[in-house]
């Protein structure tokens, strides 16, 4: 094992424990406001932690665009699924409450 | 569930203490938004590169690809168009740097109080009043505070911003005028 296979085997692992933990966070806390702050932000640096890792052993600088291509759409795409998934409990809990 | 009842909590004037007041943005005339026609293109060659890019340039991806460039193109084309914008490059570098600091203290805490026995969480809903121009900075700022620690958009309201709190005892007002200077920066906004 190389050395900078060692420290991307690091990253990936520690990509993934951010994985593990947003995933309790979305089982664990109370509501589902809660729970967006869990997917959004843990799983955000876990993928982000991924790619890095990903990155360093890929082949291409090709490779390394789209890895990191693909790390940007996910967090823009996450940060405005939870506001929009956000949005949508809170003009439910309006509309139950009249 | 001790959360924080949104629908009770609107109009609660005593949780929105008087603002710092850090940033004004001089209300300066934004550059005019491009026509439609040029919108459309741009939309096209960009979304275009980027696929590109994503599929090593495969032709055959574009069975995919291209429709989906053109859905999307016609989709922006026909939406309203969005005051123009320009960003300052030395803002834009100070901007990313701190935004990876912020987005990584934001993981750790929300994944601590997820993994830690006792769950200390003490959620709730803010408002805060939107003070950058519309369009570009608006949007930047709403989806930058969900990947804050602590904070998420969860409505725009007119000219506020209704934001669910993990821990209602945090400084909202002082973290989000520091994000709302450094977006202010980002888009070369007039500050005083």
């Amino acid at each position: 094992m190389t050395p900078l296979e060692l420290i991307a085997g690091a990253l990936i692992a520690l990509g993934a424990v951010f994985f593990i933990a947003g995933t309790v966070g979305v089982l664990r806390f109370p509501d589902i406001f809660c729970r967006l702050h869990a997917l959004t932000k843990a799983d955000g640096l876990g993928l982000g932690l991924v790619a890095l890792g990903v990155g360093l052993l890929a082949a291409s600088p090709g490779a390394v665009v789209r890895i990191a291509l693909v790390w940007f759409f996910v967090v823009v795409a996450s940060a405005t699924c939870s506001h929009l998934i956000a949005r949508h409990a809170l003009e439910r809990a309006r509309r139950e409450r009249s | 569930m001790k959360t924080t009842d949104p629908a009770t909590d609107r109009g609660l004037g005593a949780d929105t203490p008087s603002l710092p007041a850090a940033l004004t943005v001089i209300p300066e005339p934004a550059p005019p938004a491009p026509p439609r026609w040029r919108r459309f293109l741009v939309a096209v060659l960009v979304l275009a590169l980027v696929w590109a890019v994503l599929t090593e340039f495969q032709p055959d991806a574009w069975v995919f690809g291209g429709p989906a460039v053109i859905a999307g193109s016609v989709l922006l084309a026909l939406l309203p168009a969005s005051p123009g914008w320009r960003l300052s490059p030395g803002g834009a570098l100070a901007f990313a740097l701190w935004f990876a600091v912020q987005s990584v203290r934001g993981a750790v805490d929300v994944a601590w109080r997820a993994v830690l026995p006792a769950l200390p969480l003490r959620p709730g809903f803010r408002h805060h009043p939107l003070r950058l121009p519309h369009g570009a900075p608006r949007v930047m700022f709403v989806n930058t505070i969900t990947l804050l620690p602590g904070t998420l958009s969860a409505e725009i309201a007119g000219d506020e911003v209704i934001v669910h709190m993990l821990d209602t005892r945090a400084d909202l007002d002082a973290d989000l005028a520091a994000l709302e200077a450094r977006i202010a920066a980002l888009f070369a906004l007039p500050q005083s």
